[in-house]
């Protein structure tokens, strides 16, 4: 194939004409905002889009703006965005060059990039054995030591019993963390603080680990107490060139998923950045990586980094390093899918600001995060200064139940934290969803808050906040401002037919059923 | 125009003098009258002037029921009308009675945890609906007999329907 042979040409295909090493056309095998945010990066670059999606994002937006729509299967991720053989067999048929596989789904499957270099189709990301080198958490502790990391003490195999448990767990010291190798998303994993917890959770932890990853290895490791989580994005070319590019703080979790995150970390220095970004540069290079991906670490209250884990593909929150770098991450991996070598150095990179980035997601905080998919009757979107929104939302679009429940991603950019804070403040203010619940109040919460304002944060900092209890700082009431609002929405309703006021508040009115046909998709 | 409006659990009172170009006079409570200038920007959408300050009001409508949204709050409400308010204070009269679990949100039946005849205690799980890869287990609002089982694994709920009944 034409592109294979560029690429092996290695560092003379510069005198090739570019148009003939060039990637024309891109599939990108996801959906939701990311789906949204590669397919403009492929407009940018004058790249033709490949959208797929399954019966339940038929009206999705990344179907509507992509050059060209197939159709996978049916809802469900297993018969549709999972299908690594549908995606790869529209490729070929769609004479697409190359495979953008976003984040989730096939993304970190080894086995599908290894499909996609069989196919000669060029999948964007790292080759399969980097995936695999880093891909369980076991074996990318072994790199970690290879590549000479700071990393938590423990073992760096499965526990081969519950013996060699009980050792490793006495040679590094209580408390002790079990993790499943293959785990994620806070899955299979155990703390333990003393010796007698250990046996029940190492049964708990492995057969966890059984149900959700198909392996029921688990290891050990201390446990750091109060960590703060921060990760050093990294980005290799095809060449041996491997930079980082700063760090991103994402320390507000909730149950081990990220909710905030940040760029800079308030806690790193020019120095901590360099050490860290050294170490991340090291295992990439170790591992023979390409392109971007993310080096986790845990950070302790005296700033010690240890290695946690590597993400081999493009994080959800990568727009935080690109507005404080000014760097464009996709436009980047398909310049380096397409064989060019990185066009700047690590000195060049300079740091420049703050930005924050909230995950809005159709969930209710006022009553247990319970999923809210259905249909979006209201959207009034921010903007202004320093406001970006990653989205895949539109009015009239009902949000399937059948995927996670990410709507967007808002980030604000300013020259300073206290600065970035009160811009997302502000755009949360203009942020409207209608129709189904979403997580902006909770924002709202956090950024008032005073721990979260002076950046004393950890990994269990937003657990702590909710299950404080302390009574919500009330929004101040607009009482009656509201109040006579609703009674001219009211008198200005027409009076007969649909969205007449009394219909609607009837307990089993035709809109209300409507309503509920609709929030179903059905 | 006099209006009966249940807005954050409470019953308010709005009279509306409607004027020219938007201009209203309104009274809440029968406290004294004051002009109000609004102008709908678009199904929805009202910007509302009074005394100098404006105020971007966003009408909100779901399954719930109609909201307005307004300086990053939601306030939702009811124009009340005598009947349903009735039908709502005997529904809702204690403890006594039949008392149904509905779904919370739109999902799937994963598992049923009780059937008919069952006896239940107050908070005990009886059917795990799941949506957006979580799973989510619905309780029992009182101890009692299920007396229906409407639920049926694999089949696809909507927000607000009633999947048991306890009695």
């Amino acid at each position: 194939m034409q592109l294979k042979g560029l690429r092996s040409t290695g560092v003379s295909f510069l005198a090739v004409p570019k148009t003939l090493r060039s990637i024309r056309k891109i599939l990108i095998a996801n959906r939701g905002e990311i789906a949204l945010r590669i397919l403009r990066a492929c407009r940018e670059l004058g790249i033709v889009t490949v959208a797929v999606y399954s019966d339940a994002d038929r009206a999705a937006l990344h179907v509507l703006e992509a050059d060209e729509a197939y159709r996978l299967g049916p809802a469900p991720a297993t018969e549709s965005y999972l299908c690594g053989d549908l995606i790869l067999d529209i490729a070929r048929r769609s004479g697409a060059q190359a495979i953008h596989p976003g984040y989730g789904f096939l993304s970190e499957n080894a086995g599908f990039a290894e499909a996609c270099e069989h196919a000669e189709i060029k999948f964007i990301g790292p080759p399969a054995s980097a995936m695999r080198a880093l891909g369980s958490k076991t074996r990318a502790r072994q790199a970690a030591d290879a590549a000479n990391m700071p990393r938590t003490p423990g073992s760096v195999k499965g526990l081969a019993s519950l013996d060699e448990g009980y050792s490793v767990a006495a040679e590094i010291g209580y408390p002790v963390m079990l993790k499943a190798a293959a785990g994620g998303g806070g899955k299979g994993m155990r703390a333990v603080f003393s010796k007698d917890e250990l046996c029940a959770a190492f049964a708990a932890a492995a057969s966890e680990a059984e149900r959700a990853f198909g392996s029921s290895e688990v290891y050990l490791e201390k446990l750091i107490e109060r960590p703060r989580h921060i990760e050093i994005q990294v980005l290799a070319d095809e060449h041996g060139n491997c930079v980082s590019l700063g760090e991103r703080e994402c320390s507000v979790q909730r149950r081990h998923q990220k909710v905030i995150e940040e760029a800079p970390s308030a806690i790193v220095d020019e120095e901590m950045r360099r050490h860290m970004g050294e170490a991340a540069v090291r295992l990439a290079k170790s591992a023979g990586y390409t392109n971007a991906g993310t080096v986790e670490f845990l950070v302790d209250d005296a700033r010690n980094f240890y290695f946690l884990e590597m993400n081999t593909r493009l994080q959800v929150e990568h727009p935080v390093t690109e507005l404080v770098t000014g760097l464009d991450l996709v436009h980047l991996q398909i310049r380096i899918a397409q064989g060019e070598p990185l066009s700047f150095a690590q000195e060049d990179i300079r740091l420049r600001g703050h930005a924050i980035e909230c995950r809005v997601y159709a969930e209710d905080p006022d009553n247990g995060f319970f999923p809210s998919p259905g249909k979006i009757t209201r959207l009034l979107q921010p903007g202004g200064p320093g406001i970006r929104e990653d989205s895949g939302i539109y009015e009239g679009w009902v949000v399937p139940l059948d995927y996670d429940p990410m709507l967007s991603k808002l980030i604000a950019f300013a020259p300073t934290r206290e600065a970035a804070i009160a811009r997302l403040r502000r755009a949360l203010d203009e942020y409207v969803i209608g129709g189904i619940r979403s997580n902006l109040g909770l924002f709202r919460r956090i950024l008032d808050e005073d721990d979260f304002r002076a950046a004393r944060i950890d990994t269990g900092y937003l657990d702590r906040l909710l299950s404080a209890n302390t009574p919500l700082a009330e929004t101040p009431s607009c009482g009656d401002i509201a109040l006579i609002a609703a009674a001219i929405f009211e008198s200005s309703r027409p009076k007969n037919g649909n969205g007449s006021a009394v219909e609607a508040n009837a307990d089993f009115s035709g809109w209300k059923q409507a309503g509920r046909r609709e929030g179903l998709g059905a | 125009m006099k209006l009966q409006i249940e807005i954050e659990g409470e019953l308010r009172q709005v009279e509306l003098t409607q004027n020219e170009g938007g201009r209203y006079q309104a009274s809440v409570d029968g406290a004294p009258a004051f002009d109000v200038e609004a102008q709908v920007l678009r199904p929805g959408v009202l910007s509302l002037n009074t005394g100098g300050r404006a105020y971007r009001c966003v009408l909100e409508e779901s399954a719930e029921g109609v909201a307005i949204h307004l300086g990053g709050k939601r306030s939702l409400y009811r124009v009340d009308d005598p009947r349903s308010l009735k039908s709502r204070l005997r529904r809702h009269a204690g403890d006594d009675g039949p008392k149904p679990v509905t779904a919370p949100m739109p999902g799937r039946v994963v598992r049923v945890l009780a059937k008919v005849g069952d006896m239940v205690k107050a908070h005990q799980g009886v059917v795990v609906i799941e949506a957006m890869k979580m799973q989510n287990e619905l309780k029992s609002p009182k101890a009692g007999k299920v007396v229906q089982m409407r639920a049926e694994p694999g089949s696809t709920v909507a927000a607000g329907d009633v999947l048991v009944v306890v009695e």
